[in-house]
């Protein structure tokens, strides 16, 4: 199953611009799918696909991509976030490589928002193991 | 069309940056964090006061997002009272970082404190937002960040205090956000705008056909910013909340947190709404009392509290209600005092909550009743508490005296002597409480019995800072008042 999931996560990812979806949604699906492996196998399997540490930075990395594709519209000419104006190239409506910025920041949307929800299940996991003792 | 024009959304742009990068930069470069976060602090600072410039050259100017104009993009105001505030947040949550990069040390796990720095930026971020954006949603969508945070940096110590108080807190602001949240929708509901000035122009055509929906909205707004402000009857979390609180948190929160929704409630008010509604409902009637009520109340619990840092966060919700007595006078001169407490109570109160943070890192006392004596051990500190308190006080020469000044004469001036009454009643509450710590500290002529840790430069430098700037408010007022009678042109 996990291999369907993750293709069908990352194609509303990059359709984000195109049909309803995007990078919230998609990130959620991809997200779900490694919380997946590890709820089916055991953490240990989950976290060889993806590390906790590694989950947080992609996080972060995630959102600074966000805010660095707005600094780059500034850089080009245009207003923070400006998409079309600062000369991000749109290509052909209906394509997928196309709508220019918004493409760019829904795929990092749907890193951070993956790698969130992973975050947050290895979070929960182990916060019932030091529980004992932060009491 | 330089890179300056740019600045309002690259301070927020900076700030949230910084918020991601630093839990990266703690893994990887761990010494680079800490002067990394006060690096941009300082230059959000720097870019704040170029736009201050920039407005006293140019007149107010507004900053689309992505370049698209009112009503499909966000819009960012740029004006004297906007500017005025970024400054006051931007400018003290500085000064409380360079304090708080040493007391943090002991007061966190080590591991943590990455992404404190992570939260603080979010929290100073979203602040800056509030109070640049002239955006319904917006301002919605920054409360939260803003909200989140600010719960964040009290339960990141992890006791069973701090969580149990930042669980009330996180459950009364969620209220908070969501009373405002359904005031928008009654407001766009019949305007079908969220931008504050178009929902300005539409709402007097509004008011005749659905004036229920302005009122309920009203008072969703009131409610929701009440509760996050703390106003009276709504400050029920914040006692527990700011003294739990690591000690630069309480600062933060006592100084920043609860004034940008004073200042965002005025802006709904004397922005979003239209002067005739506020004329036709008592809206400010309201404000008044319950802030007359916050000053009196606030000031009585505080008497009677035995925890140090507990008497301060009572003493805030005591000099909260000062800001929006200033709002509800709904004078020029009231609110300029109004405004000018926000800014000189900022300063003494986190000055104040770092004396206590010294006291803790130093002692480990919080009770009121031991610290008999202390001025011998910790004169510097004592002193700054000295002048933090007669700062709210209001004793001549301090910036507390100005601001009460300018409430009185505005009391004055709209014929209501009850409030010039209120006023000097909490000042004389204030002195009850705290005179005799200071009397007990350096008249006490037994030792002091308690174990004293020395306390570092980097945690006193910020305390003559504070002393300073109160003391330089008290004296020469004249700039900044003259400031917000310009600011406030706009709204009278």
């Amino acid at each position: 199953m996990v291999p369907f999931i993750q293709v069908y996560g990352i194609y509303i990812i990059l359709h984000g611009h195109l049909s309803p979806g995007g990078g919230f949604s998609g990130g959620a699906i991809f997200g779900a799918s490694l919380v997946l492996i590890a709820l089916s196998f055991n953490l240990e399997v989950g976290a060889r696909q993806i590390s906790h540490a590694t989950a947080s930075v992609l996080e972060s990395g995630g959102a600074l991509g966000f805010i660095i594709t707005g600094l780059v519209a500034v850089a080009l000419g245009g207003n923070y976030l400006a998409n079309q104006a600062a000369g991000f190239p749109m290509g052909e409506a209906g394509e997928l490589f196309s709508a220019g910025a918004i493409f760019i920041i829904t795929a990092f949307l749907g890193i951070k928002v993956a790698s969130t929800i992973v975050t947050l299940f290895y979070n929960i996991i182990e916060g019932d193991d030091k529980s004992g003792d932060a009491h | 069309m330089g890179l300056e024009q740019h600045f309002p959304a690259l301070i927020i742009a900076i700030l949230f940056g910084i918020a991601f990068l630093s839990p990266l930069l703690f893994r990887w470069a761990r010494k680079l964090s800490a002067p990394v976060l006060i690096t941009t602090l300082a230059m959000a600072t720097m870019m704040a006061v170029y736009l201050l410039v920039l407005v006293y050259q140019g007149g107010e100017f507004s900053y689309y997002m992505g370049g698209w104009p009112p009503p499909w993009g966000v819009e960012f105001k740029i004006n004297l009272l906007r500017v005025y505030m970024l400054l006051i947040v931007l400018a003290i949550s500085l000064w409380i970082m360079v304090y708080a990069l040493k007391d943090l040390e002991h007061e966190l796990k080590q591991e943590l404190m990455g992404w404190y720095y992570s939260l603080y930026a979010l929290l100073v971020g979203s602040m800056a937002g509030i109070a640049l954006t002239n955006d319904l949603f917006n301002l919605f969508v920054l409360m939260e960040i803003c909200a989140i945070s600010a719960c964040a940096i009290i339960s990141i110590k992890e006791d069973r205090a701090c969580l149990e108080a930042s669980f009330k807190y996180l459950i009364l602001s969620a209220m908070g956000t969501g009373c405002f949240l359904l005031g928008v929708a009654m407001l766009y509901m019949v305007t079908g705008q969220l931008n504050y000035d178009l929902v300005n122009e539409a709402l007097p055509a509004a008011i005749e056909l659905y004036p229920n929906n302005m009122f309920a909205a009203a008072a969703l707004f009131i409610v929701a910013f009440g509760t996050k402000a703390a106003l009276f009857p709504l400050h029920v979390w914040l006692p527990d909340a700011h003294a739990s609180a690591p000690s630069p948190s309480s600062a933060m929160l006592s100084g920043l947190v609860i004034k940008i929704y004073a200042f965002a409630l005025f802006i709904m008010f004397y922005q979003v709404f239209p002067r005739p509604l506020l004329e036709s409902i008592p809206i400010n009637e309201i404000v008044l009392w319950l802030s007359a009520m916050g000053i009196m109340f606030g000031s009585i619990f505080a008497m009677v509290q035995v925890d140090l840092k507990k008497m301060l966060a009572y003493s805030s919700i005591g000099q909260i209600g000062y800001v929006f007595l200033g709002i509800g006078l709904d004078d020029t001169i009231a609110v300029t005092g109004g405004f000018y407490h926000l800014l000189v109570h900022a300063i003494m109160k986190s000055m104040l909550f770092m004396t206590a943070g010294v006291i803790i890192y130093s002692t480990g006392i919080r009770q009121i009743k031991q610290l008999g004596g202390i001025g011998q051990v910790l004169p510097i500190t004592m002193i700054a508490f000295t002048i933090g308190s007669a700062s709210m006080i209001g004793l001549p020469g301090t910036g507390g005296l100005i601001s009460k000044w300018y409430l009185a004469l505005g009391a004055l001036e709209i014929g209501r002597p009850i409030f010039v009454v209120i006023i000097l009643a909490s000042s004389l509450l204030n002195a009850v409480y705290y005179m005799p710590i200071i009397v007990n500290a350096f008249m006490q002529q037994e030792e002091f019995e308690h174990e004293v840790k020395p306390v570092p430069r980097q945690m006193l430098i910020p305390l003559f800072v504070g002393m300073a700037a109160i003391i330089f408010f008290g004296v020469f007022s004249r700039p900044v008042i003259s400031l917000l009678e310009n600011a406030l042109q706009i709204f009278f």
